[in-house]
């Protein structure tokens, strides 16, 4: 009856589940004959074909599936739906093809039953498409060398037995000598059952019981092995055994050292992963400093943003914009195209200076350029969106040591103490730069040449500020007080500080033009702060001007190093200067008294910049270290095979120039050092400032070089 | 190479109950230490397949999947295993289908030569059966009709 059932079309038969099914179907179908109810249901079934159309008995088998159902059935089926699988589709296809095999399987099945189907047959049946349909590679390796069953001989334990048998071939008869009992006290156990020790051996399979001749206690010692004979046979067989448990070995051996070598290369990759992975969390990091910044920035911005609209017309007329760009360190405003530009490299030079450049400073990315060489006392300006110059900034006498840009507002202090004030909305090239001005210019200086060396003039800006104006519309403001060279300078908002050769440092108000302090560094080395900490080159006073030779940068030019003051910056009343005697100081800016002094380089200090956490410093000494604010002491130390002249950083990176053709950029979390070249300068590199991604520098070969990072 | 395969022969003798379970001992302790070398797992397979018990049957072809998926270097020696552990449970199907792709790799191997001729006779005889019984069947059915229809008629 039940295989009636199953004899029916294809199409009736498809309409039910898979094959493991069937049997339990059957099952179900004649327990359920038994009821007379369904009985007639299920005649009513098999009489389908002969009476109705195929479409009939398909509906008929639907109406009668929940009563062939039992609650196994309907759980099986459950199962094997929820296996995601399309595998499913796959084996009930082939499944289709219908053959006595499998027709007489189930009944088979049914008969025995033992054969049960189970959840593992089905996950069997289930994955045999995926692995016919795995790629077969040849044989390599051990694989080839040694095959599965070979492996399985070698190392099964009946591999064994014949060892153990030979074993017992050679056990000799003796008198008792209670070995075990030795080997049992001497490893410190008592023991108690000595009885069952003469039949541990004879309960073994293969006990093989040699008598040998009783030849008395007449004979002497003699050894073991001449109380045995085994005859030839025995030996022979012995040999090859052996011969094949040495060839096991070898099996047994391969395969360890197969899978050792498997090993040793899963360690490799895994290494492989753990350093990608350790990279990709230094990324990470780098990507979170970032966005930190980006956030300050932000922020920052939004400040900014309230604050201008508050009060849009005092902004205005402001000359100095309240964010300063040296703080701030959130995403500069870039042209959609820096995007386009190849990371680390140089892909524009200005290069109309004829002599090395000393300083330089921009407002911010492709806006304006500011740039001074040696000899040259006239800063060069240049719009950095074309590389075209604008102007020149005229007025001071000697070389301009240092400057700094904000926005509109420039600041430039030159080697004749001076340091000018410049808008650089009011530059322009048309004013000419012809020989009469030149000439004009040189006049002046040697009135301030002769009287700014002594100290007979005041800051009395105001008459040279006005006398001044109309020789060059672009200087706003001249500040008159540093008696030597001005070699660091820092304003933020209304408030500068200058460092100068003369060894002091001068705080200025911007609004009025006044000198509002003065501090002493030669004091400030005679009385440390910190107690009786020597410096090394506190010894050698400077007496006069202060120069000393730098060490040959990568070229082995040398140069004579005159800035005293190397480097400035404050924030709130904190200020930070690095001198010549190769001390970083920190100020008071309320008091003007040097609180700590930070000891450590061995050379003049040429460059600082600090932030909330750190101060980093170049010196001449070939090092750059990083300070600990808090702590102050040495955070770190980066050694450089020349001087190192300039350098900034942020939160992911110092950008440095040290006497190299390269910069060179210290990632901070990855601590890796790279150097940017492409392009780059012919000479050492000199001075650098960089914005986000927008680098310029200055090299030795007179040239600008601006980079993407 | 030459094939070292066993023959359908040899996965009908069983390991004693204590030689099985020190194969699987054995893996056991090795899936502890978190690496199973493929020596041992299939040493287990190959000891569950020889076994006459279904469960260890299904058991070691789940088992040598796992190699085979695992190691492709081994696939095929595998298929020749997976071909016996299928026909050792009886699906013959799944067997021929193995075996057929180990020839066609490998045309000349005595061992998978053998097991083919092995599950044919194997699919015949379960053929037999099958039409012996919906024969029986069907008899007893025409009968039973039969018999209905007469007496439906009387």
């Amino acid at each position: 009856m039940a295989s009636d059932l199953r004899g029916q079309p294809a199409t009736s038969r498809r309409q039910k589940s898979k094959n493991p099914m069937d049997p339990v179907v059957t099952e179900a179908a004649s327990s359920s004959s038994s009821a007379f109810s369904k009985l007639e249901l299920v005649q009513k079934a098999f009489m389908a074909p002969f009476t109705h159309k195929k479409t009939d008995s398909t509906r008929i088998l639907s109406d009668l599936a929940p009563v062939i159902m039992t609650p196994r059935m309907i759980n099986s089926a459950a199962t094997v739906a929820s296996k995601p699988q399309a595998s499913i589709t796959g084996p009930t296809i082939s499944r289709s093809r219908m053959d006595f095999s499998s027709l007489g399987r189930a009944p088979l099945r049914l008969g025995l039953g033992s054969k049960r189907i189970t959840s593992g047959d089905l996950q069997i049946f289930e994955a045999t498409e995926e692995l016919l349909e795995a790629e077969v590679p040849e044989p390599e390796g051990v694989a080839s060398n040694v095959s599965l069953l070979r492996g399985f001989n070698a190392t099964i334990p009946s591999a064994e037995q014949s060892k153990t048998r030979r074993r017992q071939m050679r056990n000799v008869d003796t008198p008792r000598l209670g070995l075990k009992k030795l080997g049992m006290s001497a490893r410190g156990l008592l023991t108690d059952e000595d009885d069952h020790e003469g039949q541990s051996v004879a309960s073994e399979d293969d006990v093989v019981v040699v008598k040998h001749a009783q030849s008395g206690k007449k004979k002497s010692r003699e050894s073991l092995s001449a109380t045995k004979k085994l005859g030839k046979e025995e030996l022979v067989r012995q040999t090859e055994e052996i011969m094949l448990d040495k060839e096991n070995i070898h099996v047994k051996r391969s395969l360890i050292n197969n899978e050792i070598k498997e090993i040793t290369h899963k360690i490799q990759a895994l290494d492989d992963i753990r350093a990608k992975l350790e990279q990709d969390l230094l990324k990470l990091q780098e990507e979170e400093l970032e966005l930190d910044d980006e956030l300050e920035g932000v922020k920052e911005r939004i400040k900014y943003e309230q604050a201008s609209s508050h009060q849009p017309a005092s902004a205005v007329k402001n000359l100095h914009l309240p964010p300063s760009s040296r703080r701030r360190k959130g995403p500069a405003f870039l042209p959609s195209e820096h995007d386009e530009l190849p990371p680390g490299v140089a892909f524009m030079t200005l290069d109309s200076h004829t002599t090395p450049i000393t300083t330089l400073d921009f407002s911010e990315p492709y806006g304006t350029l500011v740039s001074a060489s040696q000899e040259d006392a006239q800063p060069r300006v240049w719009d950095l969106l074309t590389g075209d110059e604008i102007g020149r900034l005229r007025g001071h006498i000697g070389a301009v040591h240092c400057l700094q840009v904000e926005d509109h507002v420039c600041l430039t202090g030159g080697a004749d103490g001076n340091v000018r004030l410049w808008d650089l909305r009011r530059v322009n090239d048309s004013d000419g730069w012809g020989e009469g001005e030149m000439v004009n210019l040189s006049d002046v200086p040697e009135e301030d040449e002769e009287g700014g060396e002594l100290v007979e003039h005041p800051s009395s800006i105001r008459n040279s500020a006005d006398e001044n104006e109309h020789k060059d519309s672009s200087c706003a403001r001249l500040l008159e007080g540093h008696t030597q060279a001005v070699t660091a300078l820092y304003f933020e908002d209304e408030c500068l500080v200058t460092g100068a050769s003369d060894k002091t440092l001068r705080q200025w108000d911007l609004t009025t033009g006044q000198c509002v302090m003065t501090m002493d560094i030669l004091w400030a080395i005679s009385h440390p702060a910190n107690g009786s900490i020597s410096n090394p080159l506190a010894s050698q006073s400077f007496p006069g001007s202060f120069s000393v030779q730098t060490p040959p940068y990568a070229d082995g030019t040398r140069e004579v190093y005159e800035d005293f003051v190397g480097g400035v910056q404050f924030w709130g009343y904190g200020l930070v200067s690095g001198s010549g005697d190769g001390a970083v100081r920190m100020w008071d800016m309320r008091t003007g008294q040097a609180h700590r002094t930070l000891l450590g380089h061995t050379g003049p200090v040429t460059c600082l910049q600090f932030d909330e956490i750190h101060i980093a410093s170049g010196s001449l000494d070939k090092t750059m270290k990083i300070w600990d604010l808090r702590m102050g002491g040495i955070f770190e130390t980066i050694h450089y095979d020349h001087a190192v002249t300039a350098l900034q950083f942020d939160s992911r990176k110092i950008v440095a120039a040290a006497g190299e053709n390269g910069v060179k950029i210290y990632n901070r979390t990855s601590t890796q050092q790279s150097t940017l070249l492409t392009n780059g300068h012919t000479k050492p590199v000199e001075r650098l400032r960089y914005m986000d991604r927008y680098l310029v520098t200055g090299g030795r070969d007179a040239k600008l070089k601006i980079w993407s990072l | 190479m030459p094939t070292e395969l066993p023959y359908a022969a040899d996965a009908e003798m069983s390991l004693t109950y204590d030689e099985l379970e020190v194969l699987r001992l054995q893996y056991q302790k090795e899936l502890a230490q978190d690496h199973v070398t493929t020596q041992t797992k299939f040493n287990l397979c190959w000891g569950l397949v020889k076994s006459p018990i279904r469960e260890h049957q299904v058991e070691g072809v789940k088992l040598l999947q796992e190699i085979y998926r695992a190691e492709p270097t081994r696939r095929r020696e595998c298929l020749y295993y997976l071909a016996l552990g299928h026909f050792k449970m009886g699906n013959f199907e799944e067997a021929r289908r193995f075996n057929g792709l180990l020839l066609e790799k490998e045309p000349t191997n005595l061992q998978a030569q053998s097991l083919a001729q092995l599950i044919s006779k194997g699919a015949a005889r379960d053929g037999y059966i099958g039409m012996a019984i919906v024969g029986g069947v069907a008899a007893v059915g025409t009968i039973l009709l039969a018999g209905l229809i007469r007496r439906a008629r009387k």
